[in-house]
């Protein structure tokens, strides 16, 4: 099928973009600090150092391709929705399931294309005035820096592909439309559960347990020497990948409890049921958005609890003092917006899922209007349910992330002052109060365009479209 | 001929309405200069053919849609010249709704569904209230459903909760658009006797918009409406009459 709206696909080519242009930035911005620290090997570890850099550089791009491809699943699971009337009409002509599935896909791809080379092309611009601010300052020498380098490419391919990769697996619906849908006999959308599927299920579970467990070994090897971190991190990848596998086992329960605690009103209580309607759907749109906070606090408690222990360690020396407070601050602040970008893109990712889930609702919402829910109430509905989602999120990230910050920096520092010190979690209290600062705003901006939208919605014509 | 009563024991009228749509050049005109009254207490029907403009005249009467010229009353109050605001507390509290496509909250229970009116309002029924709705649910033989989703139950079950909703806040007037529309012909009699039932036992006024001759012989009046008039306003009449009367108006044109 040609000519699809690229409209819809806007916030995933945004999503996309994101990713590429992140990759493309941070692989060239690294390789130019490597050749200026090549220009001047003092200490023959130069090799060493570029080496760490670019590695740390990929982990990173791995962990917002991953976060991009989770939210883009996100949004072609959910456009497949919306277009269910269409597929089915289309299926009784006697399109098969598989063409229309295809064709899904191939709208993947372009949107991949599209946005990996936007991307990549403003990420190119990002890095070139990064080192002409650079060189301007004089912090980096007078060398010629590449702009393009040929593993600029690969993020490029990576994104590409696994925006591919992520239409395929959202449009896995398409496969469950039944002809009869197009014959209006389907009133109400199909609702979408999180089916009893053991298989995952007890993987989730099995890799969380023995993650945390391998883990909490990490931590007690790390009591006698700092190779315990390796251990720890091993369980940390392990019992995440279990809460990621998991999320529509955890995130449900979470989502009723924060919409419990916005009270009883009708607005809030139908905003409680709306974010728990699809819970496959809630959990995609959250678990994005619980692995950037997630990360973002992580690194900010391994460093605040590293600086704290450190500091300790020289409270004797004002002049030491100093400047590790400098140095570590700003380690904070550059992981911080590093590892902040999956939460960039994981909000972009919650602001379309909460578009398109009210703009499939404009029957329903025609009806509250007819029924006598005033405008004000509609807006106040689906601010509730944004708050909901972004609560449940940033409270979950904020948990797992000071659990694994403290487990990082337990298993590294415990064997520090001789063996068997207890390393307590430290608080970083800025990064925390720009996270639920960031959250606030997220929850209101994702809710402005639904809520102009949701109450421009006439009773009449949303009752008449059948 | 009645449609000259008295405005007293009205409970809504219109006076010359017209509602155009479209611009200047591409005009259509869904009503003509409609004047008209429906009786307190009583069940009326709206029927005309496709295109006769009866879901208009509902949606305008309902505070839904605006009027073109003309007024439009509910009781005392003038529904033309209200704000949007007004307008929606008045669909919740003094009007009553029942869809062809019945139109529950997926989300909400049956009893949510009921109560949904009260919710909007933010307030829980009174204990006279309450004893109500527990009334209606019980002769509406919906007590062992409460806690069932409306996917869960059948078309006419769907429909009996819509009544129950509309019927919950006693409200002045209830519109019912095509109520039976989705179901089959044992369940519509169901439902019309229960409407029929609303009007007589509990003194209800309600108006029902439809094209079935065997939906509205359950009406104790019975408006035509075609091309955006007003062409005839019968007293209850059987299904017979009222589909020679439709023929008839048909060859006439």
């Amino acid at each position: 099928m040609k000519g699809f709206s690229l409209r819809e696909h806007v916030p995933s080519i945004v999503v996309t973009a994101l990713s590429s242009a992140f990759g493309v930035t941070l692989l060239l911005a690294t390789g130019a600090i490597a050749t200026s620290l090549r220009a001047d090997d003092v200490t023959g570890s130069s090799a060493t150092v570029a080496f760490l850099l670019s590695f740390i550089a990929w982990v990173f791009i791995a962990i917002s391709v991953y976060v991009g491809s989770v939210v883009t699943a996100n949004t072609f699971a959910t456009i497949i929705a919306g277009r269910t009337r269409t597929i089915a009409l289309l299926r009784l002509i006697g399109s098969s399931a598989a063409t229309q599935r295809r064709a899904v896909a191939r709208e993947g791809l372009v949107v991949g294309l599209i946005g990996a080379f936007l991307g990549a092309a403003v990420g190119i611009g990002i890095a070139a005035a990064l080192i002409a601010v650079g060189l301007a300052l004089r912090v980096i020498p007078d060398l010629s820096y590449s702009y393009f380098e040929l593993p600029t490419v690969l993020p490029i391919i990576a994104v590409v592909l696994s925006t591919w990769l992520a239409s395929w697996v959202g449009s896995r619906r398409v496969l469950t439309v039944s002809p009869m849908a197009a014959t209006g006999a389907a009133q109400e959308l199909t609702i979408e559960q999180a089916r009893a599927r053991h298989g995952r299920n007890s993987s989730a579970v099995i890799l969380f347990l023995a993650g945390i467990g391998i883990l909490l070994l990490g931590v007690g090897i790390g009591l006698v020497t700092p190779l315990g971190v390796l251990v720890g991190m091993v369980g940390g990848l392990l019992s995440f990948t279990g809460l990621v596998l998991g999320a529509h086992l955890v995130m449900p329960p979470v989502l009723r409890l924060v919409g419990r605690a916005f009270g009883h009103s009708a607005s809030s209580r139908l905003a409680a049921e709306n974010a728990l309607r699809y819970p496959e759907r809630s959990s995609r749109t959250t678990i994005g958005l619980v692995i950037g906070v997630t990360l973002v606090t992580m690194f900010g408690v391994a460093l605040e609890s590293y600086k704290a222990m450190l500091i300790s360690a020289v409270a004797n020396d004002p002049a030491y003092y100093a400047g590790i407070e400098q140095s570590f601050n700003v380690t904070i602040a550059i992981f911080t917006v590093i590892t902040g970008f999956s939460a960039l893109i994981a909000a972009v990712g919650m602001v379309n899922n909460l578009s398109l889930s009210v703009l499939q609702r404009t029957r329903e919402l025609g009806l509250l209007r007819a029924l006598g829910f005033t405008a004000r109430q509609v807006r106040s509905m689906i601010l509730a349910e944004s708050a909901q989602l972004t609560v449940a999120s940033v409270l979950i990230g904020l948990v797992l992330g000071t659990f694994y910050g403290w487990a990082g920096a337990q298993s590294i520092l415990g064997s520090m002052n001789g063996i068997g010190t207890l390393v307590p979690p430290a608080i970083p209290v800025p990064l925390f109060l720009v996270l639920i600062g960031a959250a606030a705003a997220l929850t209101i901006g994702a809710s402005i365009a639904p809520s102009r939208r949701a109450t421009r919605v006439s009773p009449v014509a949303a009752l008449a479209f059948e | 001929m009645q449609s000259t009563s008295p405005s007293t024991g009205l409970v809504a009228r219109v006076d010359s309405l017209t509602k155009q749509y479209g611009s200047t050049d591409n005009r259509v005109t869904a009503l003509a200069e409609v004047t008209l009254g429906i009786r307190a207490g009583e069940f009326t029907a709206i029927m005309g053919p496709s295109g006769s403009g009866k879901s208009t005249l509902m949606h305008i009467m309902a505070g839904m849609d605006s009027a073109t010229s003309g007024s439009v009353w509910l009781g005392d109050t003038e529904v033309t010249h209200l704000g949007d605001t007004e307008l929606t507390l008045l669909r919740r509290r003094r009007i009553g709704f029942v869809f062809q496509s019945f139109n529950l909250v997926p989300t909400l229970d049956i009893a949510g569904n009921i109560h949904l009116p009260f919710e909007l309002d933010g307030r829980t029924p009174s204990t006279d209230e309450q004893g109500w709705i527990d009334q209606l649910i019980d002769s509406l033989g919906l007590k062992d459903r409460l806690r069932h989703r409306p996917h869960e139950l059948s078309g006419g079950q769907q429909q009996r909760v819509a009544i129950a909703r509309a019927l919950a806040t006693r409200p002045d007037l209830v519109f019912a658009d095509e109520p039976t529309g989705n179901l089959d012909s044992r369940t519509s009699r169901e439902v019309l006797s229960l409407l029929a039932a609303a009007a007589h036992d509990y003194g209800q006024s309600i108006a029902m918009v439809t094209h079935d001759p065997i939906a509205a012989s359950y009406a104790d009046r019975i408006l035509f409406l075609a091309d955006g008039r007003l062409v005839s306003d019968l007293p209850r009449s059987s299904a017979s009459d009222i589909s020679r009367f439709m023929l008839e108006m048909e060859a006439a044109r």
